[in-house]
Formats: C-alpha cells, sequence, structure tokens
C-alpha cells in the first residue's frame, strides 16, 4: 500500500478516507480498503458498510422538520392535570418551571428550564442550521459547526428529565381523597420531540459537514 | 466486492481525515487532527475491571428493582413508588408508548447491556469467542445513547423538589442502588471502548489460533 500524506496541523492538502479509497465502519470504526462492488460487510463488526451513511440529510432533515412541527404542542398543550378537593390544574411544562420558581426551588428551576426548553429549542436551530449549510453546499466554518453538533448530541438526552419527574409524580400522587395526578397529551409531544431530535443526532453523518466545506 | 482491514491508516469517522497511525501516539486516547473527534481509545487493561463492574452493575439493577424508590407522607398516609412504578404509571393512564419509552431507557437498556457484556466478556476471559459477538457488539453500541440512567437521577430530584413543598417525601433504597447503578454503568463504559473491546477479540483469536 502507498504511503499517504501524514495528516499534520500544517499540511495545506489533506489526504481524505474518500481520496485514498478508504472507508470507515460507523459501527466500530475500522478503516477499511473496498474495492469494487457496491454493498459489502465491514470486516471486523460485519456492519454493512458505505462511503457516507445512505440518506443521511433527507432522513435527519425529515425527523428534525416532524420535532420542530411537534415542538409546538409539546409546549402549549398542558402536560399534566392535578386533580384536588377543591380545585384541577393543568400544567404545560413551563408553567410546571414558573411554579417551581414560585415555589422557591431556583437552581431546579433554572435546571428544568434549560433541560426541557432551551435545549430542544437549541437542537432544533442548531440541526436547522447545520441541514441548511450542507444543503446548500458551502460550509464556511466546519470546525464550529462540528463543535455545536458535538454539544447537541452530548446535552440531547437531558431533556428527558421532565418525563422521568412526570412518570414518578404520577405514580405517586394518586391519593384519592387529596390530590391525583394525571398524565395530559402534551408530555406525548414532549417526549416526541426529545427522541426525534435524538434519532436526528444519531442519523446525521458529521463528513458531510466537512465534504461540503468551503476551506478546511 | 473485497474487503480488508487497513493497519497503517485510521481514517476519521467524523470528517473522513486519513491519519498515518505511525504519526499518532500509540494509547490511550486518540484525536483527529483536524475536527478533534475521537479516534479511538484504550485502557490496555485485562477484561476483568469491565466483568466485575458488570457483575456489580447487574447487582445494584436488581436491588434498585426491588425495593421502594420514594416514598411521600401527607396527612399520615404513605404512598410508595418503585423503578417500575413510574413506567406504570403511565400505562395506566392509557400512554402505554411512553410507559415502553421510561422502561426501557432506564431498566431494560442498562439490563441488556450489562448482560451482553458479561455473555461476550466472561468467555472471552476465559479464551473463548462467543458465537454471534459482532451483532451482540454492533447492538451494543446501538443500544450507547439510549441508557438515560443518569437523567433519570436528575429527574427523580426534580419530583422529590416538586412534591416536597406539599408533602413529605423520602428517597429509598431503590434510589440509593439506582445512583450506584448510574456510577457503575458509566465506570463500565469507559472501561469497554469498542476499540479495547475488538483488542481483546483480537489477541483471543491470535493466542487460539496455531502460528
Amino acid at each position: 500500500m502507498t504511503t499517504p500524506r501524514v495528516a499534520t496541523p500544517g499540511a495545506r492538502t489533506l489526504a481524505t478516507g474518500r481520496s485514498l479509497g478508504l472507508l470507515v465502519c460507523t459501527r466500530c470504526r475500522a478503516t477499511v480498503r473496498a474495492i469494487g462492488g457496491q454493498q459489502s460487510l465491514c470486516p471486523r463488526c460485519e456492519a454493512p458498510l458505505s462511503v457516507r451513511r445512505p440518506h443521511s440529510l433527507s432522513t435527519t432533515a425529515a425527523l428534525v422538520i416532524t420535532a420542530a412541527v411537534l415542538y409546538i404542542p409539546a409546549n402549549l398543550l398542558p402536560v399534566m392535570r392535578t386533580h384536588e378537593i377543591l380545585s384541577d390544574e393543568d400544567d404545560t411544562i413551563l408553567s410546571g418551571v414558573i411554579s417551581l420558581a414560585h415555589q422557591g426551588s431556583w437552581p431546579i428551576a433554572l435546571l428544568v428550564f434549560f433541560a426541557s426548553i432551551v435545549v430542544p429549542l437549541l437542537k432544533l436551530v442548531a440541526l436547522g442550521d447545520i441541514l441548511f449549510a450542507v444543503w446548500r453546499g458551502r460550509v464556511r466554518n466546519p470546525r464550529q459547526r462540528s463543535r455545536l453538533f458535538r454539544l447537541v448530541e452530548f446535552v440531547g438526552r437531558w431533556s428527558m428529565l421532565d418525563v422521568f419527574a412526570l412518570s414518578l409524580l404520577a405514580s405517586l400522587v394518586q391519593i384519592q381523597s387529596l390530590a391525583i395526578v394525571q398524565v395530559r397529551p402534551g408530555v406525548f409531544a414532549f417526549a416526541a420531540v426529545v427522541v426525534l431530535t435524538m434519532l436526528a443526532a444519531q442519523s446525521f453523518d458529521e463528513r458531510l459537514l466537512w465534504d461540503a466545506a468551503t476551506h478546511g | 466486492m473485497t474487503t480488508s482491514r487497513v493497519s497503517s491508516v485510521i481514517v476519521c469517522h467524523a470528517c473522513d481525515l486519513a491519519h498515518r497511525l505511525d504519526s499518532l501516539a500509540g494509547d490511550a486516547r486518540v484525536r483527529c487532527v483536524r475536527c478533534r473527534a475521537e479516534l479511538y481509545r484504550t485502557n490496555d487493561r485485562s477484561p476483568d475491571t469491565a466483568i466485575a463492574l458488570a457483575v456489580t452493575a447487574l447487582a445494584l439493577l436488581i436491588l434498585a428493582n426491588v425495593y421502594p424508590l420514594v416514598a411521600m407522607t401527607v396527612n399520615g398516609s404513605t404512598q410508595m413508588t418503585t423503578l417500575i412504578g413510574a413506567s406504570q404509571a403511565y400505562y395506566e393512564q392509557g400512554y402505554w408508548v411512553l410507559a415502553l419509552l421510561v422502561a426501557f431507557t432506564t431498566v431494560i437498556v442498562p439490563l441488556i447491556q450489562v448482560l451482553t457484556l458479561l455473555y461476550v466478556l466472561v468467555p472471552l476471559r476465559f479464551g473463548r469467542v462467543v458465537r454471534g459477538q459482532s451483532l451482540l457488539f454492533r447492538m451494543l453500541n446501538a443500544l450507547r445513547p439510549w441508557g438515560l440512567t443518569e437523567v433519570f437521577m436528575l429527574g427523580a430530584v426534580v419530583a422529590l423538589v416538586k412534591l416536597s413543598a406539599q408533602a413529605e417525601v423520602s428517597p429509598q433504597v431503590s434510589l440509593a442502588a439506582y445512583g450506584l447503578l448510574m456510577m457503575s454503568i458509566a465506570a463500565l463504559s469507559s472501561a469497554t471502548p469498542s476499540e479495547q473491546y475488538w483488542r481483546w477479540v483480537k489477541a483471543q483469536r491470535e493466542a487460539g489460533s496455531p502460528a
């Protein structure tokens, strides 16, 4: 095998897997030389190999768009209803945060605000921005965008916080004579946003950012 | 189509940059020079640490499922819930998809991870590569983002704080066990980086086949 140019930070033109005819297994990350043909399996972990994840851009876009649509009911619809002796009260994600703040639990209120409202919005905006830049074929700052993508991938899971908190509230507060917590459909939309954006981040092939880089 | 593994070059999975292997530091944690993605991580330990952690996690997972999770007392009446009770609450109110999601991310994924690792690593420790290990390994990788033990822990804290305004709440044995489970799962995933796993398999195959 010919020795490729060494990748060093100072080098001007860099050898890529594509230019050398090498593939990376998306599952086990083995570097593989593949000659001819269409479909093949990774010699190490037997996963199907491809130059880029098939349909990555359209799959990710479809998931992001669906999540963006569901973000609206996720925030507007109530996620829970508290039946008490004299009153019924509906709570949305945001009103849950506000009542935590009223209660004086500022750090927890802030935490839930970030996990449930800021993070999903950040994910949608960041993924939308990345997808749009790749689709246009001009990514001016692939390094920043890949950093943003990894941040989104890393924090995304924390949005499930409210889904778990609500599951505990609904299973504990079931005292017929005092109070009952009922789950409302908003939480369904909310959980869908979290799961769909997680799937979107997983289906995106980061290499597309670098393929479309105007320099790099 | 013929494929063969390349041993002198590593291509970055995140930006496609090719690195000559002899230009990279040999062990620990190696990052891509262009996009800083982790190319691979190894620890050069035997599978023993991972096996011990998996056994610990399994024991904690059993404890976390047997004992009550949280108790709440209002006006003298006490209500308890368990780990499974949390997802059951969704099921009973008609949200079975959410019940499944909660059970999957908090109990089922950690259980599958731990059992699969034990199933693969224990024979590996004694010099055998189990059947179907490639498939199991790929499944483990796919499941990794869906184990949400640490998020559930924080969710429990949020629920406890919310309830503490109106009731007396107290964490029970299961919550402590679950907290420890969270830590042992984190230690387990850092003890079994995928590259290390393949090194164990390779070492075993080389030792097994006559040279």
